[in-house]
């Protein structure tokens, strides 16, 4: 909402500057976006070069034929001379003048200047150079009353300021000068004026027939009419405060209803009267198949959902929406029919939407007018026609349904304190309700004024407002007194973060991938009934296709040495209405089956888990080198889905950690010495490493203190189709320091083992 | 044999020795076998002839003993002084990765939570509307409901469009008092800009307890704040609309490129505007069966990415989900 803040000041007395008002209004009624100051500066003297001037003379510059050569009386001892470049006036006019020195709306300083070699001793000035309107066709003529020299900005709005605010969605009352005028009168102290719009009775006895069908979408309709309507261009001021508002001026009959609607947040609309099929108003849906074209030129086809005005036969207007053009006030136009009316928020909101229109009117009544402001807009746009379009107001109709009572609500002052952490004095609490409107009874019965009905019906919607009013920067910073404690991780967090670290350490780093994805492999992976794009379109089940984008982005930039993990939760089918959201974490890095097995053992070690693999296939895996564990599967990706040799991972976490070993038991490998020994056999060469390793485990029990692989070794003097494969291992005993001749039983036990389950020969 | 005189001689040689094998030399001649000192200790018949001789061998033994130890030292040092490398080579580190900057606030903001003694709580993503928006008291015409502006899988469940749904579950789930924090991804229909993308992620605060203030709310946030963005920042508080919360408050914090001066950061205002929050409705409480009287709360919600653009400049939001590397290894 933008306020002119020369228009604020008329509806409430305050003593604050603007600055302050802002900065107020920030806190306590919506963010101010900006203080902007528009038209011209008031600074050094500047106002005082702007002037009333009367042309004396004007006629064809001698040396172009598109410049006027003017002598204008600005009420100075003689004339001046003024090039111009307009041709809407002559000798005799009554125009705006700048005079030299002056600083322009644009910024620009105004010189004195030859102009095809007559000097221009000032500036006959347009709508726009003055920022009062759009009209840039030729200069503003001022009414020939104004004297010639009369300090220009006595007589028009030559320049303002004006705030930008932010107005949430809960507060359509604030969508109006006079609804901030309210809020600044509340918050100030301050005295807020009469609505505007003076009571006056019609001069005639004409009642326009308006039929409300639906008091649902419409619960209030009052039509004005109007008759010996001279539509023209508004007054400078009308245009400059609308201009100001951020609306662009039309015509007289137009402002006034745009002007009622920024005064008082109540959007107007006004018809061609002669232009209604039977000269009546029917409010109601759209008929199936219905069409209307709107002001803007569309043709509009209905939906039966959509409020519509309709004259006798037609749909004429989107109700709260946009107007038509068949019955759009014109030129031409003598009698109007003035709409001051009240829509149901959720119709206007479904239409604008459907529709993808929004408008000032729609912007406010999807978000709840006050069903009571109808009357009151009326009431100034008519003051206004009277005065500005030379209107008669020959009569009226006022057709409404059931307005809602407003709300009262039993109020606590002390509960208001102990939400708020403060104490407010009562009697500031009750002046802070009525500044806002709000009638407070005896026994803090507080009666909502019908413009906060929607949003107010609640003791913490009151206390709200007090805290506000009261000042949020007055509430202390503290800490809620305790009576409970529980600063922990979940055991699965703490595991997460280890999971993390544990890679990261190992020379991975962590990335985000979205979790909706263009495809999934798995048949039943959730899909997006409308997807965002075709690249979103199902919740994955896997991190896998995320990684291998990642990494193809960093190879495709340049990247070396890639090493890429995320931990993320996968969405899986389950049956139910909400799908099984598993945590997961995945790897790819360059550098093949190694590096990721390597990840895998650095992070299964971190969790004190022994890695399990067996050989498995999977289609995006290369065929010899993927193994699954139970917790997932680690291997090297399929060529066909990245470059090079990538090693890949992806294990599901809550599988993992459910046997991660967290408590761990002294074991004494301290107190007698390890007897180590180096074995190699050699074996066939399906026999895969691991089996070795567990059939070593089994066949020695827990004395085996340690077994691993430190060598594969095929070629001479090993015979094809075999490989030697040397194995570390370590034989400790708790109790007692082992003899050699245990260490040898120990290894016989190994010997016999491997040679029994693989026929592995130990080489000496 | 004069002792004292062996003494003596003794002595010298062995401090007058400037190597090792001059040394090894000394100790030979005094101390070897076919010494005169040994010679003479093989032919003493009386006691004290035999205490003083021992006496001299010991007190030899030790002035070689000393002397071989600073000979050493030397010969090491010059070894070493000999070693002279480029101390400014590369090491032979093994480069770390790099948690996301996501992950890393993420950390700072669940351990802010954890000191002040809040668990932290996984929500779910896909979410119900009953949790997602009726339990959050989000009216029936509220824009978010609007397909176009969530992501529905149905009618009935969503992308969750905010952390706050994980609220509503652990009231019903855990009886007051609670103090929580919930961090991760939500889900809105925006196209992708430099300051959105349908997939962003948020911290969500949640404290009630008996007598929680809106003061309790402002203390809270600042503390958060301080933590994020430097001791020396200050917090005002606005009013604001939210369904879940009432009153709302919008908070704004110093900005910490200007020191509230006015930047392009803060749009010259000195105040960035980065979370929401408010007293918890009672519409809320009503929801899960607590009474409101006896029970109030505070609620905030805060977008990560903003935290990290604002923090580390970044220049557009779509960047922390390309994944390049040279952006990853900065932080
Ligand atoms: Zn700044």
């Amino acid at each position: 909402m933008k306020v002119p803040v020369s228009w604020l000041r008329e509806y409430v007395e305050v003593d604050a500057t603007t600055a302050e008002i802002a900065d107020r209004l920030a806190i306590a009624t919506g963010e101010v976006e900006r203080v902007s100051r528009r038209g011209v500066a008031d600074v050094d003297g500047n106002l005082g070069l702007y002037r009333v001037g009367r042309v004396l003379e004007a006629g064809k510059h001698p040396n172009a034929d598109r410049l006027q050569l003017c002598r204008v009386d600005v009420g100075e001892a003689e004339p001046r001379q003024i090039v111009c470049g307009a041709w809407n006036f002559g000798a005799g006019a009554t125009v705006a003048v700048a005079l030299p020195g002056a600083v322009l709306p644009d910024g620009r300083t105004l010189e004195r200047a030859k102009l095809r070699g007559a000097v221009s001793d000032g500036m006959i000035l347009s709508e726009k150079e003055l920022t009062i309107g759009e009209d840039h066709t030729g200069i503003l003529v001022l009414p020939e009353a104004w004297e010639p020299g009369t300090p220009l900005g006595d007589v028009l709005p030559l320049g303002d300021e004006v705030l930008e605010i932010e107005v949430t969605r809960n507060r359509p009352d604030c969508l109006s000068v006079y609804g901030i005028a309210r809020e600044v009168a509340a918050l100030f102290g301050g005295e807020l004026r009469l609505m505007p719009g003076a009571e006056r009775e019609p001069t005639g006895e004409e009642t326009p027939a308006v039929v409300v069908e639906d008091f649902e979408g419409c619960p209030r309709y009052i039509g004005c009419l109007f008759r010996d309507v001279r539509v023209g261009p508004s007054p400078a001021w009308l245009k400059s405060r609308i201009t100001a508002a951020g609306m662009r001026p039309i015509s007289n009959v137009v402002d006034v209803t745009n002007y009622a609607m920024l005064a008082l947040g109540n959007p107007l609309h006004a018809f061609d009267f002669d232009t209604l099929g039977g000269g009546r108003i029917v409010v109601r849906r759209a008929r199936p198949g219905e069409e209307f074209t709107s002001l803007d030129g569309v043709l509009r086809k209905l939906d039966p959902a959509d409020l519509v005005i309709a004259d006798a036969e037609r749909a004429i207007a989107f109700a709260g929406i946009m107007g038509g053009l068949d019955t759009e006030v014109a030129d031409g136009t003598t009698s109007v029919l003035l709409e001051a009316a009240n829509f149901e928020p959720g119709t206007i909101l479904w239409s604008s939407e459907r529709h993808s229109l929004r408008t000032e009117g729609s912007n406010r009544w999807e978000k709840g007018v006050d069903p009571y402001l109808a009357p009151h807009a009326a009431r100034l746009a008519t003051e206004l026609l009277l005065e500005l379009a030379g209107a008669r107001w020959t009569g009226d109709t006022d057709v409404r349904g059931d307005l809602p009572e407003r709300p009262v609500v039993s109020f606590r002052p002390e509960r208001a304190n102990r939400i708020v952490g403060v104490e407010i004095p009562e009697q500031e609490q009750k002046d802070a309700l009525v500044a806002l409107g709000y009638e407070v009874a005896r026994g803090w019965e507080v009666t909502v004024p019908t413009w906060r009905a929607r949003d107010t019906t609640r003791e913490i919607d009151l206390v709200e407002e007090v805290a506000r009013v009261h000042g949020l920067e007055k509430i202390p910073f503290t800490l809620p007194l305790r009576s409970a404690m529980d600063g922990r991780l979940s055991r699965d967090q703490r595991l997460r973060r280890l999971v993390e670290d544990s890679l990261v350490g190992a020379g991975f780093s962590e990335v985000y991938t979205l979790s909706l994805a263009g495809s999934d492999p798995h048949p039943g992976a959730l899909r997006l009934p409308d997807p965002l794009t075709s690249e979103h379109a199902v919740l994955r089940t896997t991190l896998l296709e995320g990684l291998v984008r990642a990494a193809r982005h960093n190879v495709n930039v340049g990247n070396e040495d890639v090493a890429l993990f995320e931990v993320a939760r996968v969405y899986l089918p389950s049956g139910d209405e909400l799908p099984d959201e598993r945590w997961h974490v995945g790897a790819v890095a360059a550098g093949g089956y190694a590096r990721a097995k390597g990840a895998l053992e650095t992070l299964y070690g971190a969790l004190r888990i022994e890695p399990r693999p067996e050989r498995t296939s999977e289609q995006f895996l290369h065929p010899g080198k993927a193994a699954r564990l139970e917790a997932g599967w680690v291997g090297e990706l399929h060529p066909t889905l990245l470059e090079g040799s990538w090693g890949a991972l992806e294990l599901d976490l809550p599988t993992l950690f459910a046997q991660a070993r967290e408590h761990v038991v002294y074991e004494d490998v301290i107190s007698y010495p390890a007897l180590r020994q180096d074995l190699a056999f050699v074996v066939d060469e399906e026999v895969l490493a691991g089996e070795l390793v567990a059939a070593a485990r089994e066949a020695v029990g827990r004395e085996l203190h340690e077994a691993r692989v430190f060598d594969v070794y095929r070629g001479d003097p090993i015979p094809a189709g075999k490989k030697s494969v040397a194995l570390h291992v370590a034989f400790l005993s708790p109790e007692r320091t082992l003899s050699d001749e245990d260490a040898r039983v120990l290894r016989e036990r190994i010997v016999t083992a491997l040679a029994e389950r693989f026929g592995a020969e130990l080489r000496s | 044999m004069d002792p004292k005189a062996l003494e003596n001689e003794a002595r010298s040689a062995i401090a007058g020795a400037s190597t090792l094998s001059e040394l090894d030399e000394a100790r030979v001649r005094y101390l070897g076998r076919k010494s005169e000192l040994k010679q003479a200790l093989r032919e003493v018949r009386d006691p004290e002839t035999g205490r003083i001789l021992n006496s001299l061998r010991e007190e030899l033994e030790e002035q070689v003993a000393v002397r071989r130890g600073e000979l050493e030292r030397e010969d090491l040092d010059r070894r070493l002084t000999e070693e002279v490398l480029d101390v400014t080579l590369p090491g032979q580190a093994r480069p770390r990765g790099h948690l996301h900057l996501i992950t890393q606030i993420r950390r700072e903001v669940e351990d802010v939570f954890l000191g002040l003694g809040y668990s932290v709580v996984d929500g779910r993503e896909v979410e119900t509307t009953h949790y997602n928006f009726d339990g959050l008291n989000f009216p029936a015409d509220h824009p978010a409901r609007s397909p176009l502006q969530s992501v529905f899988l149905n009618g009935d469940v969503l992308l969750r469009t905010e952390t706050s749904p994980s609220q509503i579950r652990v009231m019903e789930q855990q009886p007051p008092p609670i103090y929580m924090v919930s961090l991760g991804r939500v889900y809105r229909r925006d196209t992708p800009d430099a300051t959105h993308t349908p997939v962003f992620h948020q911290v969500e605060g949640l404290a009630i307890d008996r007598g929680i203030t809106m003061g309790d709310l402002k203390g809270t946030l600042l503390h958060m704040m301080r933590a994020l963005f430097g001791e020396e920042r200050e917090m005002r508080f606005r009013t604001h609309d939210f369904p879940f919360t009432e009153p709302s408050l919008e908070p704004d914090v110093s900005c910490f490129l200007c020191d509230g001066v006015g930047c392009h950061v803060c749009r010259f205002s000195g105040w960035i505007e980065i979370a929401g929050s408010g007293m918890v409705d009672p519409a809320l409480f009503e929801f899960v069966g607590l009474d409101p009287e006896e029970w109030s709360g505070f609620a905030f919600g805060m977008g990560l990415e903003r935290v990290a653009m604002l923090r580390h400049g970044l220049p557009a939001l779509g960047m922390l989900w390309e994944n390049d590397l040279r952006l990853l290894s900065q932080f």
